[in-house]
Parts: C-alpha cells; structure tokens; sequence
C-alpha cells in the first residue's frame, strides 16, 4: 500500500534552485604551500533534480559544498544559483543563507533544543513566523515525515536516523531553493540507511527541491539521484557524468532491477580508479 | 478456514517480520518477541476480515494472496479502495486507543494466508521497549498520514508515545532520581565505610597509640566532646550563637564574591571565545594575571580597600573569577563550528547566534567553571580571612591557633568542608536544572 503515485520528473513541478558551477578553482595555501583542492570544476545541476556527488573521501567535494554554503572562499570562477552570482572572483565568499541548507555529515541539531524547537528555529530566527505559527508547521511537517512523537524529546534522546530525518524537516521548514547534504547517512548502520533513502525520497516528492548530495557510495548515488557526477580525487572535477535513466518514484525494487547493475557497472571502474588514486596519494578526510 | 497458528514457527514469522515496513529497523529480540504474538491464517476467497465499525482487535499482515481494502466514507484518504498483497500491513485501527472500531471493510480476493497479532498485546510489547516502540508508531505514523487523514490521529499517537515514556525523568525529578539511584547503589555504604576508616585512624593514631607526629594533635573523642558540648571549654560549639555567626558571615561574603565572579566572569569569557580579536587583546593580561596565588594579591588588596570586608570580599572572588572566565571561554570554543554554521544557513543573525549557540553551547563549560569557582572561592576566603577580618571560618581557625586552642581548629576546618560540600553540590543541581538536555544525554549514556 506504499505506492507513491504522483509524477515526479524532476522539471515537473520545480522551477528554482538551478546551480550553476562556472570554472571554479579552489587552491588552499597552508603555509605557502598552494594545495589545489577544485580545479577549474563546471557543473549544471537542473532546478529540482536530485545530484549525487561521488568520490573518495577527502577528494574535495566537501569544499564544493560549503564554496556554495557560502562557508568558504573560492579562488575563482562563479557560482550562481537560479542565474544570480552567489561568489565569484571578484565576490569569493557567498553569504550563508536559509535558500541554501547543509545536512551536515555528523548532524547539527541544537542539542539544548527540543526537535520542535530545532525545526522552528528558521522561521523564528528570520522572524517570518510567530513562536505559535512555527511550533504548529512545524508539528505538521514533522508528522508528515513520521516524525510524531519525538516531538518534545532532545535529539540526544533519539536514533540517529531519525535525527537526520529532523535535520532535514529543519532544512525543508524554510522553503529553500536547495539542500546540501554533505555525506548524511555516512555513520549509520546500512539497515537503517536503507530506510532513510526511502524516507529522503518520500520527503523529496513531496517537496519539490534541489538536492545536492555528496556521498562515496555510488549504489546510493545512483539509487538516489537523477544525475551522478563522480569526481576526480584531488585536485576535484567533474570526471564522470551519468544520467540516471530510472523513473521517479523509485523504491527498494529498484537495487534489484537490471538497469540498476548495469549503471553500477558502467560506473564502478572509474569509481575505483579514483579510489585507488586517493589511496595511493594516503589522502586523509577532507 | 483452517486456524494453524500454533504450528507457524517463530523463524519464518521473524523472517515475514523483517521485511514488513514498520518492523525493519526494530531489534532481532524485539521482533522475536513480536513474532511470538503472530497466528498465521488462510482464508478462502471472499472471507471478510472485518468490516466497517467492528471492534479492532488484530492487526494483519498479507503473507500470500491478496486483500480488498475499502475505508468508510467519510475518511480523506488518497486511494479509499486499494488492494493489498504481500508485505502489505493494514487493521492499525487495532492500535488506536481512541478508535478500537474499524474504519474499513477487508475482504478477501484470492486465498491469502494472513499473519495476525493482537493489537493490545503488541502496544504492552512496545511500551515495554519505548525506544524501539518510538521507531514503529512512527513508522506506523508516516504510513497511516500517508494515506488517510484520520482526525486527531497525531494528538493520539502522541499520547501513546508519552505513555510509553511514562517512567521517564523530567525536570527537577532527575535529582531526585540520582539520589535514589545512588542509594540503590553501592556507593553510599562505600563512602560510609570510607569515612569510618578515616575516623578510625584518626583516632587510633591519636588517642590509643599516640604516634609521635599525632601527639599534639586533638584527638576525635577530644573534638566531638568540644562539638557537642552545651558549655564549650573553648567558646565554640553547636550550641552557641558565635558558631553559627562565623558560618553566616563566611557563607555571605562566598555567595557576594561567588555572585561578582560570575557576573562578571562569564560575559568575559563568552567574548573572549566568541570574538577573536577580544581574545588577543585581553587573553596575555589574563593569562599573566591567572596564576598568582591570592596570598601574593593580600598586600594590594589591603591597600586598595581601606574597608577590610571589601578587601576579603576581593580576595575571594578573585581566584573565581579567573576560573569562571576560563571555563566559559573554553566553553566557547568546545562549540561545533557545524552548529554556528547550521544556524547561519539557517538565516540567524549574528546576536541570534550568540544567544541560541554560543550561550547555550557553552553552558556545560560555564557550569564546570561555577563548580570550580564556588570550591576555590572558599579556598580563597580562608587565606583572605586569615589576613583580616573579625569573624568568619577562616578568622576561627587561625585565632584558635594563635590561642591554642586545638579542638577548634578541627572544628572549624570541618565545618569549612561540610559547608563547601553542599554548597558545591547546590550549584551542581542548579546545572541539572538547566540543561536539562545535557542531563538526558548522559542519562541515556547510563551516566
């Protein structure tokens, strides 16, 4: 009885959140010593589509990430979101804001505050919502994605998968163009893993939004995600660009059918060979 | 229909058990447990089930077959009539407190073979095991809103989830609860031991064989006789007035210096983490200033404070204030950068930051630091109160010395202990109180 109806192409119903990732280069300079971290990286990722970032840990898809969090500088080229320039040469630091959110890989729920206070905290901050008016949303979003119940209990008090589903009710409570998830699912248990894919995916129908999402598992990438990107480890760029050719809306069906084995194998070998790559560099997290 | 439930093993139900949706993430002994409360059925095509306004009593899953679903009327729901098949789950009425009748009519299309469990039997199960439970009535939540909107559904399912958390600890209670689970513990009847050996020591080393670094030392019998005498022969004892004077006077200049330390210790040391360049300028002065013993502060203390109460009054909070601002500057800093971060995505202003992360981020510091700040504040006063004053613990313990009269000393200095003791633990409760969070967490961590 889980079916999930509704048509769910990605250009279907969203018409913001489109990124656009211009030549970008990132060179960090410890002590003199230039590291390249992204090097001279473009990428289009189409308003509401799901994007699965792949590569080693530590290849430099974090810093893409947070290059568009507006958490770090870029050296040059541009960023833009729905055509207006986020950083740039000129403007290297985009401003954090609530059309962009991170999922942070070890989560980032307030542990002082309750998980209703957490999801409310956005509105209450920008103050476009009155305490009342937040607490009720956000009670209803949280029952919309299951989350009935823990509603008045610490996130150090519940599972940690539930507590990413919280983090990105949180994320979901300001209506932002796009969501960044750097690595999210990364410490949990492949059972529960399973579960919050499925999950991720009933909130994404539901709310049509961009979703960036670095991982290093490409089975999660490709079952997830409308376009894959698997990157080179460091210096960071785009090597490998696979459109995901399985309708939407997908479920655990999907890990078993013969399109999926065959993406997965069209893909491993580059995959592979980027992880080798890092391994032989002794690159740590990154 | 042929009843078979006694031969279905308890293995190929869990098996059924771990792939049906709301059952998945629940632990191995849980779901045997549930298994156990499973009967497996068959029944011919076009057995009902139940239908609409019957008294709830299992929930099923679809093992073989399938099962025509049609909800009553008036329920919202996205599809009214579905089929279900294998895996599927339906009947959660069953569930329900408020609504133990059914809401649909379930038929049977083609021969199934259906696993049922009783509904309140397995509600008992969950609740035993709230943390597990949480994960299915959610999992039942999400699937039940996903289809149907059932009123007030939420609003119940909620007060099933605060039933299962009855026995939970909330606010002041968690004091309480520590108390109880310490006396259940070992550990009282070890501290009493400790101290009995302590006291015997004391008083063998004393006053039967007389060791020869003990022999001008009271003896135990000699204090607790001084202690508890009505007609003191030292002028010091529970039933005199002065006694509770010097306690008094000490415990109020404490709380006046403790007060200033934090008022003035914890601002500083939310700015000194919170701004960097706050920190370069006043962090090398604090730093220098930190470790000077306060015996080295009494000279200027005395000649900036003519008033000899302000200048004790300053001793004591020094050495406070200097641990306060320290811990809290720590405090600052222990923050997760992702949580600062997640705040500004998340559209916070600067002094929102400061006021939702930073302070709230770093209470668990600042409370280590008042924890701290309280115990060398009495430190602090004793050496202060030797130096000046006409009344107070430290002023009794050094006047008896310079007019040997020993017993008193031993009293003062444990009632100095005792004194310090409690009102240590008073600002350790004061923390419980307050973050409440914190005190889950490591509850939950069997702290």
């Amino acid at each position: 009885m889980a079916t999930m109806t509704q048509n769910m192409s990605p250009a279907a119903k969203a018409t913001r959140g489109a990124i656009k990732i211009d030549d970008v280069v990132k060179i960090y300079d410890p002590a003199g010593a230039a590291v390249m971290a992204v090097d001279h990286c473009s990428l289009d990722i189409a308003a509401g589509e799901i994007c699965m970032i792949v590569g080693p840990s530590g290849c430099g898809k974090t810093t893409l990430l947070n290059a568009i969090a507006g958490f770090h500088e870029i050296t040059s080229g541009r960023i833009l979101l729905d055509g207006e320039v986020l950083c740039s040469t000129e403007k290297p630091k985009a401003e954090p804001g609530s059309d962009r959110i991170v999922v942070f890989q070890n989560g980032a729920l307030l542990p002082w505050k309750t998980n209703l206070e957490n999801v409310a905290f956005g509105p209450l901050m920008q103050g476009k919502l009155s305490r009342a008016e937040a607490h009720e949303k956000a009670l209803s979003m949280m029952a919309d994605a299951g989350l009935s119940g823990v509603e008045h209990n610490y996130p150090g008090e519940i599972s940690s998968g539930m507590r990413r589903r919280v983090e990105i009710v949180r994320a979901l409570m300001n209506d932002p163009k796009v969501l960044l998830l750097d690595e999210p699912y990364r410490a949990l248990d492949s059972l529960t893993k399973s579960v919050m894919h499925e999950a991720l995916l009933e909130i994404y129908y539901r709310n049509k939004v961009t979703i960036f999402f670095i991982t290093h598992d490409l089975e999660e990438a490709i079952f997830l995600g409308h376009k894959v990107v698997i990157m080179t480890t460091r210096p960071c760029k785009p090597k490998k660009v696979l459109e995901v050719d399985i309708p939407h809306p997908r479920d655990y069906s999907v890990l078993t059918s013969k399109r999926f084995r065959e993406l997965i194998e069209e893909t491993n070998d580059a995959v592979h060979e980027e992880a080798l790559k890092a391994f032989a560099a002794g690159e740590k997290e990154g | 229909m042929e009843p078979d439930a006694q031969s279905v093993e308890v293995e190929r139900m869990l098996e059924i058990l771990r792939k049906t949706m709301p059952f998945q993430m629940v632990s191995d002994a849980l779901l045997r447990r549930i298994a156990a409360l499973g009967r497996q059925e068959r029944y011919e095509r076009g057995a009902v089930l139940y239908d609409q306004g019957d008294k709830a009593g299992d929930i099923y899953i679809v093992i073989s077959g399938s099962v025509e679903h049609a909800l009553e009327p008036g329920i919202n729901a996205r599809r009214p009539v579905q089929v279900l098949g294998a895996g599927d789950v339906f009947g959660w009425a069953a569930l329900l407190e408020k609504y133990p009748h059914r809401l649909a009519k379930a038929v049977v299309m083609d021969v199934a073979v259906i696993v049922r469990i009783n509904g309140d039997e397995l509600l008992r199960l969950l609740e035993a095991d709230p943390d597990a439970g949480d994960v299915v009535m959610s999992r039942f939540a999400t699937m039940i809103t996903r289809d149907y909107t059932v009123p007030d559904l939420i609003a119940q399912m909620r007060g099933i989830h605060r039933k299962m958390h009855s026995q939970d600890i909330q606010g002041m209670n968690l004091t309480l609860y520590r108390i109880l689970q310490w006396i259940k513990s070992p550990r009282p009847y070890l501290m009493v031991i400790g101290i009995a050996l302590f006291l015997g020591t004391w008083y063998l080393f004393v006053e039967v064989w007389k060791l020869p670094r003990f022999q001008e030392m009271p003896g135990l019998t000699v204090v607790l006789k001084e202690w508890l005498n009505p007609n003191p022969v030292y002028g010091l004892s529970l039933y005199t007035a002065e006694y509770y004077k010097h306690i008094g006077v000490s415990i109020w200049r404490v709380a006046q210096a403790f007060f200033l330390a934090t008022a003035l210790g914890v601002p500083l040391g939310l700015f000194l983490g919170w701004s960097r360049k706050f920190k370069e300028y006043v962090f090398p002065v604090f730093e220098t200033l930190r470790p000077i013993p306060i015996l080295a502060w009494v000279p200027l203390a005395i000649v900036m404070f003519i008033a000899t109460e302000s200048a004790v009054i300053y001793l004591t909070f020094l050495a406070s204030f200097f641990a306060t601002a320290l811990n809290t500057m720590l405090g600052v800093e222990s923050i997760e950068e992702s949580y600062v971060r997640a705040a500004y995505c998340l559209g916070a202003k600067k002094w929102q930051v400061f006021r939702h992360v930073i302070v709230p981020g770093a209470l668990p510091f600042i409370f280590t630091g008042l924890q701290i700040s309280i115990g060398v504040a009495w430190f602090s006063l004793v050496a202060a109160e030797m130096v000046s004053g006409q009344y107070g613990l430290g002023y009794v313990i050094n006047t008896s010395y310079t007019m040997v009269r020993y017993p008193t000393i031993i009293i003062g200095m444990i009632t100095l202990g005792a004194v310090g003791y409690v009102t240590s633990a008073m600002v350790r409760i004061l923390g419980d109180y307050l973050m409440q969070w914190r005190v889950r967490e490591l509850a939950l961590g069997g702290q």
